[in-house]
């Protein structure tokens, strides 16, 4: 297998557009291409990630329209719908194509459009992630699902709500130096802990919001790479599930497709959790980060909630965890989630991060997850 | 063997009717809840039906605040994973019981509940 780059990333601000989530994704990967200082002409395919177009736009076919919209309207696309993993899921589909030799630079984006439509309707499309007949009829949500998850962590490790709110303190604080971020505005522990309640124990800044937004990126041959200004090298892009029933999963305070998927990723790239020094990982929700950090082995089981509170994964901490605000407040705009995570991994990997740069990051990681923890994508990147 | 052994449908009309029913592999013995067509412990293909009690007790549980369009009239409402006896798990509403009686490890028992003009799975106290 070939080596493969990244050497271009583009995301649009996150929040609130007036735009569809093909003009996002568009807008997003016209930025990509102009990093990466090639014309669209070489890009060779498109791999996509969008989920409630469907619901919020009326649209499928979104893969192909995307394209189009970018101006690329002859190259292969596919769409890719694992819930909130669908633009990593994309991303690892088309490193498997560069690194088999079948094309030598693909584009990898997501985008998603849900803030056209009120609360409840997107409430309702999010939840459709879950089994329609064992758990939307009881009338489960996305945090539902959540919440389900903390108080299993809380009953089995003694997790507080406390620790869990220092997780939003933190994605927060982070998130003022991200000119993209949905949120750029600090919070406290108290804003947090009073939060009307959403679904017990999570309150409604223990989850991340509702976002409009689109990213994208450029992948290439290690051929192509070397001619590039700054590459970001794959380490390692790997995959897992896990049973889709919540009733089906044995231990709610774990998320086992991420230890499986980070167990992959770590042996394909002969990397160690210790040797990760900044990472991207997917706080939808403020337990889901610290149950992350657990599952990726940077932190014991069990001590997740400490090591927010300690203040050990913000910046300038033993593990910079969300650099760019994360999920909860950078935004979350489903399918685009996982590519703008690895844009930010590659920002920082380039050392171009600025305020929020992590100092002498050499490996990075991202963790992305989909809906109910039944998918769950790991990847990893180094410099040169 | 093309016929599974009990489908989702038919699970829905026993539990309407107030009867678990989980499958049993002939293989290995382990159980499940339908529907599965393959043992993930055994990979044989030999399901049947089994009754199961509806005894359980509560693995975790919430309560949903902000619902979903078709069950916002509903909120708030409780939500709990419960592992029964038989060892393997459901989900379902929590009904007759407060909210802040809710603890993990506390007894309930399976009864069903109609949601939106459909079956669902609801645990009550015992």
């Amino acid at each position: 297998m070939r080596r493969v780059a990244v050497i271009g990333v583009g995301t649009t601000k996150f929040g609130k557009h007036e735009r569809t989530s093909a003009e996002l994704f568009a807008s997003a990967a016209a930025d990509a291409l102009l990093d990466a200082d090639l014309p669209a002409s070489r890009i060779q395919a498109l791999y996509y990630g969008n989920v409630v177009g469907g619901e919020t736009e009326k649209q499928l076919h979104t893969s192909p329209q995307a394209a189009s919209v970018l101006g690329l309207p002859a190259v292969p696309t596919t769409r890719f719908e694992t819930a909130c993993a669908s633009s990593h899921s994309a991303f690892r589909h088309a490193v498997m194509e560069v690194a088999s030799g079948t094309s030598d630079v693909v584009m990898v984006g997501g985008a998603e459009r849900v803030l056209n439509v009120p609360t409840a309707d997107s409430t309702e499309y999010f939840a459709y992630a879950s089994d329609a007949m064992w758990e939307q009829t009881l009338g489960l949500t996305f945090p539902g699902v959540f919440a389900l998850v903390a108080r299993a962590h809380m009953h089995k490790h003694g997790t507080t709500e406390a620790q869990m709110a220092a997780v939003a303190v933190k994605n927060h604080k982070h998130g003022v130096l991200n000119p993209k971020a949905q949120f750029q505005k600090e919070i406290t522990l108290e804003t947090v802990l009073n939060s009307p309640r959403v679904a017990d124990p999570l309150k409604l800044y223990d989850c991340c919001p509702f976002t409009d937004g689109g990213a994208a990126l450029v992948l290439a041959s290690e051929e192509v790479a070397r001619r590039s200004r700054r590459p970001i090298w794959v380490l390692a892009s790997a995959a897992a599930s896990d049973w889709m029933l919540i009733g089906d999963k044995r231990d709610l305070s774990r998320v086992p497709a991420t230890e499986r998927a980070a167990a992959a990723a770590y042996r394909q790239a002969g990397k160690r959790p210790e040797d990760v020094d900044v990472v991207e990982l997917h706080d939808c929700f403020t337990i889901a980060e610290i149950v992350a950090t657990e599952g990726l082995g940077l932190f014991e089981p069990g001590t997740g909630g400490l090591a927010a509170e300690k203040g050990w994964t913000s910046l300038g901490g033993k593990v910079p965890v969300n650099p760019s605000g994360g999920l909860k407040a950078k935004g979350h705009p489903i399918g685009a989630t996982g590519a703008a995570q690895i844009c930010e991994i590659v920002t920082q990997l380039r050392a171009e991060a600025g305020p929020r740069q992590v100092d002498g990051a050499r490996t990075g990681l991202t963790h992305t997850l989909g809906g109910n923890t039944a998918t769950v994508l790991v990847s990893l990147f180094g410099r040169e | 063997m093309s016929e599974p052994s009990i489908t989702q449908h038919a699970f829905f009309e026993q539990a309407r009717d107030g009867r678990l029913i989980g499958i049993k592999c002939g293989g290995c013995g382990a159980l499940a809840i339908p529907p599965r067509e393959l043992c993930p412990d055994c990979g044989r293909r030999e399901w049947s039906p089994v009754p199961l009690s509806g005894d359980g007790e509560i693995a975790s549980f919430t309560v949903i605040r902000i619902a979903p369009r078709g069950h916002a009239g509903d909120a708030p409402y409780a939500i709990a994973a419960v592992r029964l006896t038989e060892g393997v798990s459901l989900l379902g509403r929590v009904v007759d019981i407060p909210f802040d009686d809710l603890a993990v490890g506390r007894k309930v028992r399976f009864r069903p509940l109609r949601i939106l003009d459909r079956t669902a799975i609801a645990f009550g106290p015992v």
